[in-house]
């Protein structure tokens, strides 16, 4: 009974994984043991460096922005549109971008970036921006904004789903009481809402924080880690290593290190919210 | 199917007749669903294909099996199989191919199966049956940049040994077979493949080069020069309606290299000598970056770093640049192409311009036929690259779209009317054009170059830095791949 998902199991977790490792521990082009070497030498890696320090930048932004954006939009929401048709719609309109491949979503913003047709420099000529318009993609900061963007249009509906959901969920006669005692709208969601939301919002953020953590697709599509290597994240770096500089054996030692690290994440939150359930 | 011998005479290669488009012919033909025809009309159709539809289903075997005679007469006895299995990219490099390919089903009777990959799996599926040694491939389409690992690996069968013992064409560029050999005829040899007898192992189907475009309504005679180049565009820009003096593809990675390699060239830069020291920390280099990021992306369109191919070429298509870098694919679909482009006729193309080094510099993209050692019908697959690559059969897979090479193909005045870069693509084979240094290491030495002349052209880092920081990094790798010490 047991055997097929275990199987499977093995086939398309356990597998790979072992694989993985195993090329992590040996040289490149060489073959052979190569022990701890590929993971040692990650650390004199200034490459990985610069694209750690772009990876971190562009978590904490877009996990961030995300975070807020949706709290401030699921309370918006749930206190403005009572009607159920109103709030079908917001479904809808919210759900759109979460099933946009990202692919598609990087192809979609990179058309709005273009300098010479695109719609946001059409905008702001229109408006009498002076000049040849806003280089969208073209230096570090501006090219990081881009990319983000398209996260935070992406996934701070998820945001916002999860948390509107979790608002819905508050008992209503605990709201009732807290405004017969005077509770004004802040006071009511920093005691009472926010309370309901904590282990929700730790939900999101570990999701938020691994997906973000991986992002490539829309990245590759709107910059391809560039200008320079402004825009490089951890996967990107990966990938090029991979694929480009064919060194699967270091690539797999940093991947195995992001598996770590993911994992740490996941388990640390997990007893907390354990604890939080409980 | 029975094995067939090859007893019949060939048909001469010159006896043709014309079926022009919408004859009765071609119609008959079409509304038989004889695939290739209709991507070919408009084309001049060999005797050899009007027999075979007219003896489809009759003698189409034997007829077939006569024909290819002429171009594979060293392989006589091998039986028929039921299929070819080639594995090619997906994309519009093979539109030509499956345009011949009922071509080549109706005349033999096998079955020409196109096993479609993206690029990236292509090379590795390839990899991955080659060193298992399995038969999954009889024939392999392969992106000239593979040729040092494919060569050095000795994963392909030799096409000037036994026994095909294939010869030179003179209706074929030298640098075509250049291209195709190993260990390379020229520029440095990877450590250990020296000692190596060369041997022919590929040969090119799509006989891609870079090319120069220009709107010749604007500029009456062909830029020589990066010089006259920079001079058109300056005189011709005009930012302020859209209009662009130069086209500019600046991507990361590839698309910046196969826009700034050539102009490396043209003023005399090199990454290697001719034993793998990396010289590209040199004043030539820097001239041709300082030119590049500072010259030219001043009368490039705005965010041309972030530019590639088709963003470059829509420019051109669309009357917002005069002039710009061009590979004939993107020619053939985007500036000619009718529905696309507002400026079809407008446009006329050259070789790549000199640079202060005083020679073209095309740079070389082909994709060329070859047979893994592995192949379970290699002399069948001999044949098809023969048939493939001869010149009658190169040009209905012109006239489809296809991109030749051959001399005669790319002089004809009928094709160069319906595709007018193909005397520039002649001349640019004749240039002749240079290829990317033969390494396995390619793939990570432009990926180096790519990040530190984007990051320039960007304006993150000056062009001494990035010349400096791209010459430390190659050099790295280039030590650790074990080519220098």
């Amino acid at each position: 009974m047991l055997a097929a998902p275990v199987l499977f199991l093995l086939t398309v977790v356990v597998y790979p994984l072992v694989y993985a490792i195993e090329l992590s521990l040996q040289y490149y082009r060489l073959g052979g043991f190569a022990g701890l070497h590929n993971f040692l030498f990650a650390f004199h890696d200034r490459l990985l460096g610069e694209s750690l320090r772009a990876t971190l930048v562009y978590v904490v932004l877009a996990v961030g922005v995300e975070c807020v954006l949706g709290l401030v939009l699921a309370v918006a929401v749930q206190r403005t549109v009572r009607s159920a048709l109103g709030r079908t719609l917001v479904y809808l309109l919210f759900i759109v971008p979460m099933v946009t491949p990202p692919v598609a979503a990087g192809v979609i913003f990179r058309l709005m970036y273009i300098p010479e047709y695109g719609i946001l420099n059409v905008l702001l000529h229109g408006l009498g921006y002076p000049g040849r318009g806003i280089l969208w993609m073209s230096s570090p900061g501006m090219a990081m904004f881009s990319v983000l963007s398209v996260d935070v249009w992406q996934w701070m509906p998820f945001v916002f789903l999860v948390l509107f959901a979790g608002l819905s969920a508050v008992p209503g006669d605990v709201i009732e009481a807290a405004e017969v005692d005077g509770a004004g709208g802040w006071a009511r969601f920093r005691q009472i809402e926010l309370a309901y939301l904590r282990p929700l919002l730790l939900l999101v953020l570990v999701f938020r924080f691994t997906d973000t953590l991986r992002v490539f697709d829309h990245v590759q599509v709107l910059t391809m880690g560039g200008p320079g290597s402004a825009t490089e994240f951890l996967s990107l770096y990966l990938y090029k290593i991979a694929f480009k500089f064919s060194n699967l054996n270091y690539a797999s030692a940093l991947a195995i290190y992001v598996v770590i690290i993911v994992s740490v994440v996941f388990a640390l939150t997990s007893r907390y919210l354990s604890e939080e359930i409980a | 199917m029975a094995a067939g011998r090859m007893t019949c005479a060939p048909v001469p290669e010159h006896d043709q007749v014309t079926v022009r488009e919408g004859s009765a012919m071609t119609e008959d033909r079409r509304r038989r669903g004889a695939p290739g025809v209709d991507r070919a009309r408009g084309g001049r159709l060999t005797r050899r294909e009007v027999l075979a539809a007219g003896a489809a289903g009759l003698a189409g075997a034997a007829v077939g099996a006569a024909r290819l005679d002429r171009v594979a007469a060293p392989v006589r006895a091998a039986p028929r199989p039921r299929q070819l299995n080639i594995g090619v990219v997906s994309g519009v490099e093979i539109r030509g191919l499956k345009a011949i390919a009922p071509m080549w089903d109706k005349e033999t009777g096998v079955r020409l199966n196109l096993v479609e990959y993206p690029y990236a799996s292509l090379y590795e599926k390839m990899v991955t049956a080659f060193q298992a040694n399995a038969a999954t491939f009889d024939i392999v389409m392969l992106d000239d940049p593979w040729m040092p690992k494919f060569g050095a690996e000795g994963w392909l069968a030799p096409l000037d040994a036994a026994p095909f013992n294939l010869k030179r064409d003179p209706d074929i560029f030298p640098v075509v077979y250049d291209l195709g050999s190993w260990p390379p005829p020229s520029g440095p040899v990877p450590p250990g493949e020296g000692g190596k007898p060369r041997h022919l192992y590929a040969i090119t189907l799509v006989g891609n080069v870079e090319l120069f475009m220009y709107r010749r309504d604007l500029i009456p005679s062909p830029p020589r020069t990066w010089d006259q180049v920079l001079s058109n565009a300056t005189r011709l820009g005009n930012p302020g309606k859209q209009f662009y003096g130069f086209a500019m593809r600046g991507a990361k990675g590839n698309p910046i290299i196969s826009q700034w390699f050539p102009i490396l060239r043209a003023f005399g830069g090199r990454v290697f000598d001719d034993h793998w020291n990396v010289v590209f920390k040199s004043p030539e280099s820097l001239a041709a970056l300082k030119f590049f990021v500072g010259q030219l992306k001043a009368v490039a369109q705005p965010g041309a770093d972030t530019a590639d191919a088709a963003d470059r070429t829509r420019l051109v298509a669309t009357g917002h640049a005069a002039q710009g870098s061009v590979w004939p694919a993107e020619a053939s679909d985007i500036v000619e192409n009718p529905s696309v482009s507002t400026v079809r006729g407008k446009v006329a193309y050259t070789v790549l311009p000199m640079g202060p080094a005083g020679k073209h510099t095309p740079m070389m993209g082909n994709w060329l036929l070859g047979i893994p050692k592995a192949a379970r019908e290699k002399e069948w697959a001999y044949r098809f690259i023969t048939w493939a690559t001869s010149a009658s059969v190169q040009k209905p897979y012109a006239a489809a779209g296809g991109i030749p090479f051959r001399k005669s193909i790319l002089t004809d005045p009928g094709l160069n009317k319906r595709y007018p870069f193909f005397r520039a693509m002649a001349d640019s084979l004749a240039a002749p054009p240079f290829w990317r240094p033969r390494t396995t290491e390619w793939s990570a030495v432009e990926t180096i170059l790519g990040t530190h002349v984007n990051a320039a052209l960007a304006g993150g880092e000056s062009p001494e830095q990035a010349v400096d920081k791209a010459a430390t990094e190659i050099t790295q790798h280039m030590r650790e791949a074990g080519y220098i010490k």
